[in-house]
């Protein structure tokens, strides 16, 4: 119960007039950001870290987490109004969220949308507080055997997940990531590797200006590129925006399983919002009375949708601060902000910030709160805020793209690098290759490169000890397995027991 | 184009990026003059890489073909657009920047941006000036704002 205290002192910490005012403005523009598609909780969260270099680390990991968890709710608004997706992570809300809409319950809709965000990420908090600390405990056992596998894990994981079309996508978009880190100055010996000629890549590419370029830039070209959405427009004179508790009390089983779900998909490398959001859907669906409502304004799916994808952000953060690994993209560039204020994530955490677990999950309930009350309060606003024209917001959001890149170390080489990233990311993501494992690839890089080549020079050249330690084994066993489902025919083998047992139960 | 083409023809530069990769980690310095243990090579994992991009290439290269009756085309929006936003943006971003002093290049930037996606070129004079007030005042409250923020309050000294 040590984490309920910590999260106790935590939301202590942060009670004070300037945390609060710097939690309800941060999480506002972080609705905002989410609302409109195009921009997404990444590049909010990255264009918010170059911004936040000048403030102390609790205050500047306080807005960055605003903008997050504001951003991932804020999806659900233009999901709900104009069908698309504010965010990935809303994608699944508009299935329901839109009928409801079209019927003139649109407020109702974000009401239950509200509603299910909080609770799920109250659900996510509660399993950051209890899991982080004996998991970081647990990683302080790690060595450079496991930390590999944990790497190799992780992007395979990541790439198989996010991959729209076949895993293989996402596997090269990891590897790519992987080979970009292995610019620049190598950790071990520091010898600097393909740098080209160009002294500039001598420390290697930084996470920021990669991140501002395919998750900024990137997405300016994309939504240019798009046709804009039809707003719904009709309303009901029944339509309010506060849900009924009965209603909430109906689908408590689905707002916590949708929780869990959204927790544990969190938890795993790379996978984000958008997967957490589509596996509540899907177990909601499967388990729902009333299923055949699912994709006509269903409010059971509404509710699943919003619940899994909110959870995800409480549940990335799990290995992201134990393990400096990102649960998602957004968290990826937390990390790496994380870095920048001086924190350290990875499981020395509980020795060298013990509060800071606490610190951070009173964060994430402090954006809820103020995502609560937002989100019944503001909602034509919201409307207003889809209004907005391209041709005006975009200039900004690029222009905050270049000076928050170049500020970073004030040098014009990193928006160079910026804009390829976004360039290159633009055409990737056309052709359906996920940037998640790109992104984690390149934080990984290092971790992969040096635990692999320390591990070799601990067992002198034998590969033994990466395949014979008992954590080492686990990893090996789940990655082979991931691989191996990828193949229609074991994946049919594998089911065969499974279609036995309920062959048997239906008999 | 067919999602297939677009694979194949992706997979065509992957398999030469891991071909790359791989001679690059393969000829990288080995640092026996530090005497390192031959296991920690810098190139070692480059090659590794490599490799496998190269596998996973070749794997996109087959699948593709085999998937291509029923591969979704690519979606496309407006090339004028996309073409318009990629030259202005890359042009303030690696050509303004660093050449004029941050404040006109972004207001120029910005100016331009919102003129050229927002002029309604077959309206009536009063609507066409409104358009481009709207870009003109919002060009300088761009300029001037985020060269004051980034300037006075994070002492970035603009480029």
């Amino acid at each position: 119960m040590n984490g309920l205290a910590d999260l106790g002192a935590g939301l202590l910490t942060l009670a004070t007039p300037e945390m609060i005012f710097h939690a309800a403005w941060s999480t506002l523009l972080g609705i905002f950001v989410g609302s409109l598609p195009g921009l997404t909780a990444t590049m909010g969260v990255a264009l918010m870290t170059t911004l936040t270099y000048s403030l102390d680390p609790n205050t500047a990991i306080l807005v960055l987490i605003c903008m997050y968890v504001g951003a991932i709710y804020g999806g659900s608004r233009s999901a709900i109004l104009l069908n698309i997706p504010g965010t990935p992570a809303s994608a699944a809300t508009s299935l329901d969220g839109y009928p409801l809409a079209l019927a003139g319950r649109a407020g109702y809709a974000m009401g239950l949308a509200t509603a299910g965000s909080a609770l799920g990420t109250i659900v996510g908090v509660v399993m950051l507080v209890l899991v982080a600390p004996p998991l970081a405990e647990a990683a302080l056992n790690f060595g450079s055997f496991e930390f590999f596998w944990l790497a190799v894990f992780g992007i395979l994981v990541s790439g198989q997940l996010t991959a729209d079309t076949t895993p293989l996508k996402g596997y090269i978009a990891g590897i790519l990531g992987l080979a970009v880190a292995m610019i620049g100055s190598e950790g071990i010996h520091a010898h600097v590797r393909f740098n080209m000629g160009l002294s500039d890549l001598n420390a290697g590419i930084a996470l920021i200006p990669a991140m501002v370029g395919a998750f900024g830039f990137a997405e300016v070209l994309t939504a240019m590129w798009n046709r804009a959405g039809k707003l719904a427009g009709k309303k009901d004179s029944s339509d309010r925006t506060i849900p009924d508790l009965i209603d909430l009390w109906r689908y408590k089983f689905t707002i916590a399983r949708s929780g869990i779900i959204g927790t544990f998909v969190g938890i795993i490398p790379g996978v984000g919002e958008d997967i957490g959001a589509w596996a509540s859907y899907a177990a909601a669906k499967r388990t729902s009375k009333e299923a055949s409502q699912f994709g006509k304004g269903s409010h059971e799916g509404l509710i699943a949708a919003e619940t899994g994808n909110s959870a995800v952000v409480p549940g990335s953060l799990i290995p992201a601060l134990t393990l400096a690994v990102p649960g998602s993209a957004s968290s990826a560039v937390l990390i790496a902000a994380l870095f920048i204020h001086g924190i350290r994530p990875g499981p020395l955490i509980v020795i060298e910030q013990p509060q800071f677990i606490g610190l951070i999950s009173a964060m994430v309930l402090l954006a809820t709160v103020f995502i609560a009350f937002y989100g019944l309060t503001l909602t034509r606003l919201f409307v207003q805020v889809l209004r907005v024209p391209y041709a005006y917001l975009m200039p900004v959001v690029f222009v905050l793209c270049v000076i928050g890149t170049f500020a970073l170390s004030q040098r014009l080489f990193d928006v160079y690098i910026m804009v390829g990233f976004g360039l290159v990311g633009f055409v990737l993501r056309q052709m359906k290759y996920p940037m998640a494992p790109l992104v984690l690839g390149i934080i990984l890089g290092s971790l992969l490169d040096k635990s692999l080549r320390r591990g070799l020079t601990l067992s002198d050249g034998d590969l033994t000890p990466f395949f014979t330690r008992p954590v080492s084994a686990g990893f090996v066993i789940l990655i082979v397995l991931s691989i191996l489902l990828n193949i229609r025919a074991v994946r049919r083998l594998a089911a065969r027991p499974w279609h036995w047992i309920r062959g048997r139960r239906d008999a | 184009m067919s999602m297939a083409l677009a694979d194949r023809i992706s997979a065509v530069v992957f398999f030469a990026l891991g071909v790359a990769l791989l001679i690059g980690g393969w000829t990288m310095e080995r640092l026996e003059f530090r005497q390192i243990h031959p296991a920690s090579i810098p190139g070692l994992v480059p090659m590794i890489l490599g490799v496998l991009l190269a596998i996973c290439a070749i794997l996109l290269f087959i699948t593709s073909r085999t998937a291509d009756r029923d591969a979704p085309r690519l979606v496309f929006g407006s090339w004028t657009r996309l073409g318009l936003t990629a030259l202005i943006c890359t042009g303030y971003a690696a050509g303004l920047v660093g050449w004029l002093s941050y404040f006109w290049a972004t207001l120029m930037f910005t100016f331009v941006f919102a003129l050229v996606f927002s002029f309604p070129l077959h309206a009536d004079r009063p609507a066409q000036a409104k358009a481009l007030a709207s870009a003109a005042t919002l060009a300088i409250c761009v300029a001037w704002g985020t060269a004051l923020l980034f300037q006075e309050v994070f002492l970035v000294r603009l480029p």
